[in-house]
Formats: C-alpha cells, structure tokens, sequence
C-alpha cells in the first residue's frame, strides 16, 4: 500500500508538476490581465513556445540518456542559417531543409563521437561546440541577418490551417514522434538503459556507443527543426538566433519531470515544462514588466526546477 | 510489503553511553592483569539489516606486536576495523584502548589517539608532492602567523620522517610520479607521521615486489621495536609467518582463536580459515554430460601475463575458486567481452568467435550474470520488466525497432514466473525488490537471450538464505536443461555442492583442477593460498 501511495505521489509530483503551474499561472493570469485568456493571446503563447518545446523534445532525450547537450541553441542558429543561405542562393525548400536537418545530424555525430572517442563529459564538448557554432554564425553571415527567404519556407512560420499557425503543428508532430521513439523503439529503451546505469547496459549487450551517436544525432535534427521554425517566423536567418536556447531547455525539460540524473523521460512533460516558461514570459510582457525580468525569472525557474528534481529524487527516488 | 528498509546501521544505542561502576572495575582488573595489552576488543557485535555479520568478536593486541588478522572473505575483517575506526557503530561489546573503554566516532578521531590505517587503495591527492600529501590536513602545523604556509619547515619534517624510515623517495615528486609501491610506502610514511600507538594495515603488501615487502617489513619491525603495534591483514600466509607474532582468525564472523605464530602450524590455520563443516547445501542432480559447449584457449588479458585455458561442456558446471583479487572474475569478464584480451580464442560449441564486447559475446551464446549487481546488474531507474528484457529487447522489437509493451509483459511474466520472482509491481522500479529477487531477475535478463554458456560471478552474494537455496536450483536446472555453466564463488560449500568440477585460481591463472568427489575445502584452499602445488 505504502508503496502504492509513494508511486502515486511521485508520478503526481515529477510527471504533472509542470500541467500544475501551467494550470496555476493561467489562473493568475487571468486575474492579472484582461487579456490573457484570449484566443489571439493563447495562440500566441503556443506559437512562441513552439521552438523551445521541438528542441525540448530532443533534449529530454539527452538528459534520459544521462547525458547534456549545451550546443544545442548555436546549433539551431547555424541550421537555420545553412537552410537561409541555401534557398538563397536557390536550392529548393525542401532541399535546404533537408540539408539544414544533415548539418545538424552531424553537428550530433561530432559531438557524441568526441565525448565516446576520448572519454570527456558531455558538458565541455557541447560546450566548447557551442562556441564555435555561434562563431560560425557570425563569420558565415557576417553579423547580417539572412533575409529573401522564399514565402513557401516563410509559411511554415507564419502560415495556418484550419485556423491554427502550422509551427503548432510542427511542435505537436515532434512531440509524438519523440514520445514513440523514446517510449515503443529499442532505441528508446536502451538511451533509457544507459541513462539509468551505463556499466549495466553495456554487460547487458546494449551498444552504448552507438546508442549515444543515435541521442546526439537526434538532438541535431531538433535543432535544425527548430531553426527552421525560427527563421520561417522571421522570415530571416538571424546570426544569434538560438542563443541561450540551452538554458530555456534545461530549465522547460526539468520542469516537465525529466530527471537530470539520467533513465527518465517525460516528453509530453516537456511540452507543458515549455509552456511555463511561455506563459511566465507572457505574463511578464502583459504586466508590461521590464524584459529583463524574464531573464530572471528563466534563472530562477531553473534553480526552481534542479531543486524539485533533487528533492524528488531524495524523497521518492526508490519508487521511482 | 516486499521489500521493507530497515532502520540505519549505527543508530546510536543509548546503553552503551551508559558506563556502570562494574565495568570499571573490571578494566581495572584487565590493566592489571595485562599492562602491555594496549588494544582489546571484546565481545564485539555487529548487524546489518538483520543479518548479523559480528558475533561475540576478540581481538587483543600488546604493545609492539605484529599482529595477523586473518580470514576468508567476508569473515568480518575489514567490519572489525571499521568499527575499531568509528566509521561503524558496534551494537554490542567493548573498545577498551590503553586501559580506558573507548568509542572513537570517526576515522579523524581514531588517529588523533593513536591509531592509523593504511588502506588497501592509496588516498593520495597525486598533484601534490610527497611533503605535502604526508601532512595533509595539518597545514596549521607549518603556518607562519596563522596565514602563510611555512613550507620550509613541511619539507625538512617530511625529509627527517623519510630518512628516519630509510625510505628512498623524493618529498618534492608528485605522487602521480611514483610507481604504486612508492605510493603505499607514502602511505605508511604518512600514517607513521601521526606517531601512533597501533597501525592497521589492509593487505599492504598486494602491489608491492619483493624487494619493497622487504623494506615494508623493515619498517615494520623498526615501529614495533618503538612500542608500536601493527595490525596486519593479508591472505599470504608465508609473509604473516615472516613478520607477524601472534595471529587472530576469524570466520563467517565469528573470533575462532589467537595464537602466537610459532605455535601454530600453516596446516592447521588453514584449517582453522577455512574449516567450516560442509553441509549438504544441495544436492545435485545427476546431469548427462554432452558435447564442449565453451573452450578458452591461452586467454590473456590486457595488463598481465598469465595464461588461462579452460573448457565446459553442455550439462556441467564448472567452479572457479580462489582468494579475492586472484583474477577469478577478471577471467571470466574477459571471456564475456567486458575486459579487453590481448590474445586467446573462444570456441562456442567448437566454433571459434570473435568476441570483443557483451553483445558479441550474447550473440555468440554467452550470457553473465555479473558480481556486482549494483554497478553493473540493476539498472535502477528502469522497471523490473525493462530490466528483465533489456538483453533480448532486440529480439521483442519488428525489423523497424518498434516493440509493443503487451508482448515485453507477456515474455516477462512467463519468465517470473518460471523464476518465481516476486513483486508486487511489474512496472515499479527493480530497485524495489529484494536483493535475491533483483539477483533472480537478472538471471533472467541471462536466460531470456537463450544462452549456450552461462557465466555466475558470485551469484548469491549478499541475499538471504531462501532465496540462495533457490538460486542453486536454478543453476542446476540450467545444467540440466543442457547449459554449459561456469560459477565462481568465495563460498566452498557452494562450490562443492553445485560444480561438476572445481578449478582454483591463484595469480591469474588455474593452478589446479579436479573433479567434485575428489575436492575438499583443504585441498582447495591449499592450492588457493599458494601451500600446494
């Protein structure tokens, strides 16, 4: 019984914290401002969430995996560049993406393959990759936005059917797509095997190698994904787009109930942990806050988040 | 309630605070009797869990002895000392150190009066020189007006403190300098430095060559001939005679005798280490024997020399015995692929593979159920069923990698079922369950990739009875059923009741090899303690 009641309250805790201040926020803020609760408003919440929660599908699979990927926001700037340069210079759509998605893929390899070949901590590579990315983007573009991208990229920014923006679309798509990966492949249980415990997945015959390739290579295409969204929005590749995307990830997955500590993931929990973050920036622009404010908030929502990860991991982690 | 968690070891037991005027008097009378016993712990018990691992426990160790502390594996040894250092609590007994009873709280405590440990692996920070790892922790000592670091004076203490002990190393080498001997015989320098009553040394002389164990006993003898005591615990019984007067013997917990070493006679400690009567663990089903199912031929690992070469076949069970650190799980780490091998081939069922990783080695048949089942056994953030399935997943996956859960839980509980794991969740956490239901399901990750060969490390360490018994079972219907199995264990009677035939590694490589009729544990454990052979 006891151990029924543990489970129960663990899921309620690390699976639904983020729909709780997700439901919690939406009520205050109804209250703070007449506007919250408008169509045009939630749509616009979603729509601006929608970059974050693609790349957060990819990443809660980087922390399931025990692993950290910081290069991940340079990696959406350079994609979205490569795909803006490329139509530009008049390759089809499909082709630039497609070639924008390869050159984050192996953005991923390179990554992983560093980590795997001399044994160094995800931390520092990704790192150490997130620098040279954003250097990248200001060298190939010269500090200049990218602009005269054709109006068929431009629509899966700010296109809409049905009445609701295709990025919305995109985000929700992802947000399956990830959630069969990492819940009904063998990739998906075996990223979760060498998140849980990397020594025991090995002796059990996992390839953790190439199981972390397949993490990072995955995280890339996100990445790009999200470029995508990001400058089909703006019309424009822009050379810091991305940046301090990591920090809006860590903070948005964690929230959403995926561990740190690795052998967990909750991808529909990622969603609603990138939801808080928009909703609180949102609110905060409503308020007519001074922006910065939602720097600091971001900074305190990650502190927020690790905390109740650690606390949780204290209090349920047996009947996890 | 499958599993239920127990209060932690070494609360504190209020009684024991309590002194009475009578056990005063009786460490008085203990002082007289004996003024140069400076150690004596006495009736010294211990559990964990329940289990109790420490019972009625003596030790008594004079002035300026050398003293041997010997047992198998798992005989409380190393428990005894971490008591003795305050790193356990004891829940029963007496510490009674030069005449007064005494509870030290913690290592730091412990050498503060007088005693200091040598471990087996070396705790040194190795970017620091050799001067300042010995005072470590004691810079206040060399402070100039409480602030500067007076390293002068540090480097001429540690000089005067390494010539005093006639050791030839350098005080201004990094440690990452040093080979591993000159790294324990820092340590010693270090534990020296604290000028203590009694030095406790775990097996000291296992990285050491000859010529260093030379000059390790010379200090030894050079400290005891000021009064100091050394506690010396080492599975080398031709050293202990060498240096050590008296010896203690313990086994499965309990103090068997201490005696000086002129009195008692290698035979009989052996004896005295090993000499459990043999129960009748389990007796063995009587298994047709068939084809070689698994040939090792001139296996070497990587980072040693020695040879290893052995075979199985279908139906038998074959034992690796031996002290620990002999390479016996090393052996068969290599053989499953998770440690390197320079050279030597593998035939399964006479066909010669390659294999260089766990999943070469479960494909080619071999399956392993491993020692450590915490590091490299349960995968604790996956459920029991996930833990259970992950070696065959592949197999439960379409071509595309896409599995679907009922046909996972269907194979799982068939599986359970045959094991009879208990659980109350399938889909809660491994970590749940019990120690012999964790080992039971990892058993079953083993048996659910349809092994030809399946390799046990120590399979019933650290489970309770019951399921130990069942847990032979299941090997042996293994054998039955026309596996090939390969078992180490520390536990002789394990070994002579389960295995078809029993090998016994010394130093990484087999040294001898018989047939169970013709095993005892004196035999084996005459080869394994290097007297034989």
């Amino acid at each position: 019984m006891k151990s029924q009641v543990k489970k129960f309250g663990s899921t309620l805790i690390k699976g639904n914290k983020a729909v709780l201040m997700v439901a919690i926020l939406a009520v205050a803020l109804s209250f703070l401002s007449p506007i919250f609760l408008t169509r045009v408003n939630l749509l616009n919440v979603l729509r601006q969430v929608c970059v974050s929660t693609i790349i957060g599908c990819g990443f809660t699979m980087v922390l399931g995996s025990g692993n950290i990927d910081l290069s991940v926001g340079s990696t959406v700037g350079f994609t979205s560049i490569v795909m803006a340069k490329a139509m530009v210079a008049g390759v089809p759509v499909s082709v630039s993406i497609l070639l924008g998605v390869i050159t984050g893929i192996i953005i991923g390899i390179i990554n992983a393959g560093i980590i795997i070949y001399f044994k160094l901590p995800p931390f520092i590579v990704t790192l150490a990759m997130m620098q040279v990315l954003r250097g990248s983007c200001y060298l190939t573009t010269g500090m200049l936005p990218v602009t005269n991208v054709p109006k068929e990229f431009s629509w899966l920014g700010q296109g809409s059917v049905l009445g609701i923006p295709v990025p919305i679309y995109i985000m929700l798509l992802m947000v399956v797509v990830i959630w069969i990966v990492v819940n009904r492949t063998k990739f998906g249980r075996y990223l979760l095997a060498i998140g849980g415990n990397e020594e025991a997945a090995r002796v059990s015959g996992v390839n953790v190698e190439k199981v972390k390739i397949g993490v990072f290579a995955t995280m890339g295409a996100c990445s790009a994904l999200a470029g995508m969204v990001m400058s089909a929005r703006a019309s424009s590749a822009q050379p810091s787009g991305g940046l301090n995307m990591e920090m809006d990830c860590i903070a948005a997955v964690v929230v959403g109930g995926t561990s740190m500590q690795g052998g967990s993931v909750n991808v529909v929990g990622a969603f609603f942990g990138c939801l808080v973050v928009g909703i609180i920036n949102n609110g905060l622009n409503l308020m007519g806050v001074d922006s910065n404010w939602q720097v600091v908030a971001k900074g305190l929502l990650i502190l927020f988040a690790v905390i109740l990860d650690s606390v949780s991991q204290k209090v349920y982690g047996k009947a996890r | 309630m499958l599993h239920s968690r127990s209060s932690p070891p070494g609360l504190l037991n209020r009684q024991e605070l309590v002194i009475t005027s009578k056990m005063e008097e009786k460490v008085l009378d203990m002082k007289k009797a004996d003024d140069d016993i400076i150690l004596w712990m006495k009736d010294i018990e211990k559990s964990f869990s329940g289990v109790q691992v420490l019972k009625k426990v003596q030790l008594m160790i004079k002035a300026g002895e050398v003293h041997a502390l010997v047992g198998e594996n798992g005989a409380g040894k190393s428990t005894l000392m971490k008591i003795l250092l305050g790193i356990y609590r004891k829940d029963g007994g007496e510490v009674i150190y030069r005449g007064e009873k005494m509870e030290f709280h913690s290592p730091a405590d412990a050498l503060n009066r007088g005693i200091s440990m040598i471990h087996q692996e070396v705790c040194l920070i190795p970017d620091m020189t050799v001067a300042e790892n010995i005072f470590l922790g004691r810079e206040d000592n060399f402070s100039r007006a409480n602030v500067l670091l007076d390293v002068a004076k540090q480097r001429k203490q540690a000089k005067e403190l390494l010539e005093r002990l006639k050791l030839d190393i350098s005080i201004d080498a990094k440690v990452q300098e040093l080979s591993v001997a000159q790294m324990q015989l820092v340590e010693l320098a270090r534990a020296v430095s604290y000028d203590p009553n009694i030095v406790i040394m775990d097996e000291p002389t296992s990285a050491l060559s000859n010529t260093e164990i030379e000059k390790l006993f010379s200090v030894i003898r050079m400290l005891t001939s000021q009064g100091v005591s050394v506690i010396f615990i080492s599975h080398k019984l031709e050293e202990i005679y060498e240096v050590c007067d008296r010896i203690t013997v313990m086994r499965d917990g309990e103090y068997i005798i201490t005696s000086d070493c002129s009195e008692l006679q290698e035979k009989d400690l052996i004896n005295y280490i090993v000499g459990r009567k043999v129960d009748v663990l389990y007796e063995k089903e009587k298994v047709e024997q068939g084809e070689e199912a698994l040939r090792v031929e001139g296996l070497v690992r990587s980072g040693t020399s020695s040879e290893v070469s052995f075979s199985v076949k279908k139906g038998e069970v074959l034992g690796f015995c031996g002290l620990m650190g002999a390479g016996r799980s090393e052996i068969l780490r290599a053989v499953y692929g998770i440690d390197k091998k320079v050279k030597g081939d593998i035939y399964v069922e006479g066909v010669r593979q390659n294999i260089y990783s766990p999943k070469t080695a479960l494909k080619c048949g071999i399956a392993m159920v491993t020692e450590d089942r915490l590091r490299q056994g349960v995968i604790g953030a996956l459920s029991l069923v996930q833990n259970v399935t992950i070696s065959m997943f592949d197999r439960i996956c379409s071509g595309l990698g896409f599995f679907h859960p009922s046909r996972e839980k269907g194979i799982f509980v068939d599986i359970a079922k045959k094991l009879s794991i208990k659980y109350a969740f399938m889909d809660a956490s491994i970590s749940n369950l019990s120690g012999g239901n964790q080992q039971k399901a990892i058993i079953g990750r083993a048996m659910l990739t349809n092994p030809k060969v399946i390799l046990f490390d120590e399979p019933t360490r650290g489970i309770d009875v019951g399921a130990k018994a069942e847990i032979y079972k299941l090997i042996d219907e293994l054998a039955a059923n026309g596996l090939a199995v390969v078992m180490i264990s520390s536990e002789l009677p394990e070994l002579l009741s389960l295995c078809d035939r029993i090998a016994v590694i010394r130093e990484g490589e087999i040294v001898y090899e018989c047939e169970r009729e013709k095993a005892t544990q004196e035999l084996l454990m005459g080869y394994a303690f290097g007297t034989k052979g």
